[in-house]
């Protein structure tokens, strides 16, 4: 036999072991990278948002204390109260999920078990291309027609409006945006629910919509739950088309549906102009507060279920 | 000669104990059938020959696996050059997602053979040795996921051939297929033997009777009994033995 | 089933009907919105047409007025000059400004031929009047050597201007606007951007993935890693913003680029692409059979040649569409890159200079004092429909890789 074995050089076998070990090392570093960002996310942003309120800061410290418990935000005079910008920001996204969450279930429902297979096709499609469309082509639409609404439900109420920029509108606006995503979410967790409990259900004399709204909504609730809180984190974090409609009022908290209203994202891009100082500084520092109300809310609505899970059992 | 000397192997994967103090020698030009129930440990057996068991995290090895002599698991030992001296052919048939040339010519060009005339060659020697050639010589740049299951097998023992190893390790390799791709699958290792030395696992009895020169039985981790497979299959010297092959368990 | 039951169960029905109904009513409202304000404005010059009108004065050392046809095309609505082979209508302005706007002009048309008489670095330069311009004012001597100023500053008409024109002895002088409102400079900037951020993302994602789901074993490093990468696709895009300016900004500053540019946009993007590229990639790679890597192994390969030769050409119709989905992402993005690009409009974006992509632009368009829907509408389609033809190839794909592995 002849054997092939006189054909490889030992150079190509030790080059090519050393190009595995090379590309290895590669793949390690890329993944390495990839992991770390979030940590460098989190320092550099903490380190430049601190760093208005230590006394080395160029101008003098701005008083940590005013920032946190301020009810006024205004550039123009350099006082920069966050506290109130916190309690728009939750408002207007509760109220967002006010509206979205009961339809996003209602529809993830009717995709997934009472429409006609090609009807839940077709709304399939829709709710992905409700999720393809961009947060500025929303922002456009919430400009050019929701605020027109607001402004004449404003006026049947015998309220005027800063022409629709308003609370209401940003909460119709987030719940447009936050439905595609807590839709598909609530889809794969009813999909989930085993058949076994469906049939079980129908078996004891229950109708088709009873399993559905007994059976599989509750089996399916935990998957609903993480749609519920992605979608929180969503509608905390839209920062463009938000922009666009809520008014960024001064002074708050805004409670009133149609006055205008200042979220944490609003106010990281109104006026954007100069690339350092106080005023873009700040920014760094509402940027921690944002991260830090999505996180203790995510805390917060984990540790809520929780108690709901233990108090069921 | 003896192309593998195995002495008081263990292995366990994480805490299992999968292998129990193997002895065993397998020798060359001629066809070694490990037999036993499933989970038995003879296909990680098999994969100890190759070292293909490194691949799974949590594998731990002791005692001593000679390749013509030299020890495949000393630290200096080269897993690449072992394997292209120990080929394979697996359970199910998986050809590359690339034409029937590429398939055979790949573990040449792997180790960095690049003259079209050398590969040229040995794909067809190798095609013609896995009795395939005639089946696909007009169509070497289709994908060979195009062809039937026993050609696939066919092909992936011309791609293991193609490196002109000297033993060809087989995992089950006709379980997947039909009775007349097996036949021609069992044709090919009388013929292949005479060229390499040929470890096959196969859970089927008559299969091991028919085509292997040795038999080996294991139960739980542990070598029953190895001995010429006339003699294991007639009068076995283990009561166990016996009562596999006569099928009192499977 | 007792009657209440069934009128019961009914209302349950319709509500979801009625709420698949609200999202089915949101999605045609915002492509009609877009559609209706937006459509009139989609054309091929928009793509080459530039975002800022340009202003010129010129002169004409050598004039000669000539005789010319009125072409056989123009419309009853446009005045026609046989003088200067000019055609002229009256238009307005996105700010509802009057204006004369040049339709025509003959090929042979003496105002081809002028020079710039601006103070400046372009003083001197020819420069010719063009279709698609604006005439503020044209300065012209009269049969009776009378100075005549006609154009869109006095008010007068397209006819008013031709009647000039014909009438003329010596040329003096054409203030001109250039046609602006375009996005050429978006769409450049846009591209540049896609190129880059995939350059720079690809790589290192499709790397990581690789590392991985082929490397990295089942322990605790790995999945802190895991977890690190979705946290990551979590972050609000603001943030990433936020990161570009601070943690990437260094890394443009050694470049020598002291501003915001593309560059760090594309740095800001690569980030924001990373966990989804890495996501779709390790999808794919999760597809491919163990056995094929096993088989590679087993004739001597080393895990690289394994990689390389058999499981990442398996593996590219998912690359391929996490680079579809990351363009997609790309053009839709709009926060993280106000900061890390800026919000001026660059009519010749350049690499080391801040821009905006087409989403960008619209917010740019949006937040001045006087909002341009139209032109921000137009944008908005122009995106949609290429977001939309991403998605659909992804689903063409996703449709072919189900079909490949379930056949083999």
């Amino acid at each position: 036999m002849d054997s092939k074995h006189h054909l490889i050089s030992e150079a190509y076998q030790r080059r090519k072991k050393g190009w595995d070990k090379f590309f290895k090392g590669l793949f390690w570093l890329a993944g390495f990278i990839s992991a770390i960002f979030i940590i460098l996310i989190i320092v550099f942003i903490v380190r430049k948002g601190i760093g208005p309120f230590l006394p080395s800061y160029p101008g003098g410290a701005y008083p940590i204390g005013k920032f946190l418990t301020g009810f006024q935000w205004r550039q123009d005079s350099a006082i920069y109260g966050v506290a109130f910008i916190v309690i728009n920001t939750i408002i207007s996204a509760l109220g967002a999920l006010l509206i979205s969450f009961p339809i996003s279930v209602l529809t993830a429902l009717f995709i997934t078990k009472i429409a006609p297979r090609s009807l839940s096709r077709i709304m399939t499609t829709i709710v992905e291309l409700l999720a393809a469309i961009p947060s500025v082509v929303y922002g456009v639409f919430a400009a050019g027609v929701i605020v027109r609404w607001v402004d004449s439900l404003a006026a049947m109420a015998g309220f005027s409006t800063y022409g629709g920029n308003s609370l209401l509108a940003v909460s119709i606006l987030l719940a447009i945006m936050v439905f595609p995503t807590m839709t598909s979410l609530a889809i794969v967790a009813i999909n989930a629910v085993p058949r076994e409990l469906v049939e079980g259900s129908l078996a004891l004399g229950a109708t088709t919509t009873q399993t559905n709204f007994r059976v599989v909504l509750t089996s399916a609730k935990s998957g609903i739950f993480a749609g519920l809180i992605l979608g929180l984190g969503r509608a905390f974090g839209e920062a463009t088309a938000v922009s666009m409609v809520a008014g960024n009022s001064m002074i708050g908290p805004t409670f009133n549906p149609f006055n205008i209203t200042r979220t944490l994202t609003s106010t990281m891009l109104a006026g954007l102009k100069e690339t350092q100082g106080l005023d873009y500084d700040i920014r760094f520092s509402v940027g921690i507060i944002l991260m830090a109300v999505i996180l203790v809310t995510n805390l917060g609505i984990h540790f809520v279920k929780d108690r709901i899970g233990r108090s069921m059992s | 000669m003896k192309t593998f000397e195995i002495k008081d192997l263990n292995l366990w994967y994480g805490d299992f104990h999968a292998l129990k103090d193997i002895d065993m020698d397998i020798r060359n030009n001629k066809v070694s059938a490990f037999i036993g129930p499933s989970g038995c440990g003879k296909s990680t057996f098999l994969r100890v020959l190759n070292r293909m068991n490194d691949l799974i995290d949590g594998t731990k090895i002791t005692g001593q696996v000679l390749f013509n002599g030299q020890e495949i698991y000393a630290p200096e030992s080269d897993v690449v050059t072992l394997r292209t001296k120990v080929g394979m052919v697996f359970q199910k048939p998986n050809p590359f997602p690339m034409s029937v040339y590429d398939n055979v010519a790949y573990g040449l060009r792997v180790q960095g053979i690049k003259n079209k005339a050398v590969l040229n060659d040995t794909v067809e020697d190798s095609l013609k040795k896995a009795a395939l050639w005639e089946e696909v010589k007009d169509r070497l740049s289709d994908n060979a996921l195009q062809l039937s299951g026993g050609q696939q097998q066919r092909l992936c023992i011309a791609r293991a051939i193609a490196l002109s190893p000297e033993v060809i390790l087989m995992d089950e390799p006709t379980s997947a297929l039909d009775p007349i791709a097996t036949g021609k699958i069992e044709e090919l290792m009388e013929s292949l033997k005479k060229d390499y030395t040929i470890a096959i696992v196969t859970l089927s009895m008559q299969q091991a009777a028919r085509i292997s020169d040795y038999t080996a039985f294991f139960l739980l981790g542990d070598l029953i009994e190895m001995g010429p497979t006339r003699e294991v299959f007639h009068k076995p010297n283990d009561k166990r033995t016996e009562d596999y092959i006569t099928g009192r368990f499977g | 089933m007792t009657r209440k039951r069934r009128i019961y169960d009914g209302i349950l029905n319709a509500l979801t009907y009625l709420s698949s109904g609200i999202a089915v009513i949101i999605l045609v409202m915002v492509l009609q919105f877009v559609f209706v304000r937006g459509w009139s404005g989609v054309n091929f010059d928009l793509l080459s047409k530039p975002y800022w009108s340009g202003n010129n004065t010129i002169e004409f050392p050598q004039f000669k007025t000539g005789a010319f046809d009125r072409p056989d095309h123009l419309g009853d609505d446009i005045a026609f000059s046989e003088k200067l082979g000019i055609g002229l209508s009256d238009g307005l302005d996105a700010y509802k400004e009057h204006q004369v706007v040049v339709e025509y002009l003959d090929p042979e048309s003496p105002l081809h031929h002028g020079v710039v008489s601006t103070a400046g670095v372009d003083l001197g330069k020819e420069l010719g009047l063009s279709e698609g311009s604006n005439i503020v004012n044209l300065m012209l001597k009269d049969t009776d050597d009378k100075i005549v100023n006609v154009g869109a500053q006095r008010k007068s008409t397209a006819e008013e201007t031709v009647a000039a024109m014909d009438n003329i002895s010596e040329m003096r002088k054409i203030y001109f606007k250039t046609e602006g409102g375009g996005i050429n400079g978006s769409l450049k900037a846009t591209l540049y951007l896609i190129g880059l951020s995939l350059v720079i993302a690809l790589p290192i994602g499709i790397a990581a993935a690789i590392y991985l789901n082929e490397y990295a074993k089942a322990n605790r490093v790995t999945n802190a890693m895991r977890s690190s990468i979705e946290l990551l696709s979590g972050v609000p895009s603001i943030i990433f913003g936020l990161m570009g300016v601070s943690v990437l900004f260094p890394i443009t500053q050694l470049m020598g680029i002291h501003t915001v540019s593309i560059i760090l946009g594309a740095l800001t993007m690569a980030v924001v692409l990373l966990p989804l590229i890495i996501r779709q990639t390790e999808e794919s790679l999760k597809v491919v059979p163990i056995d094929l890597r096993y088989a590679s192994l087993s004739l001597g390969a080393t895990q690289t040649q394994t990689i390389f030769k058999v499981i990442l050409p398996s593996a590219l119709p998912g690359i391929l569409t996490a680079t579809l989905l990351s363009i997609s992402r790309i053009i839709g993005e709009s926060a993280a890159l106000i900061y890390t690009m800026g919000t001026f409009i660059a009519d010749r974006p350049r690499l080391d200079q801040g821009a905006t992509t087409l989403a960008v632009q619209i917010w740019s368009l949006m937040s001045g004092e006087q909002p341009n829907f139209e032109l921000s509408s137009t944008i908005s389609i122009i995106i949609l429909l290429i977001v939309l033809a991403l998605n659909v190839s992804v689903k063409l794909i996703s449709y072919r890789i189900n079909k490949k592995w379930s056949v083999s």
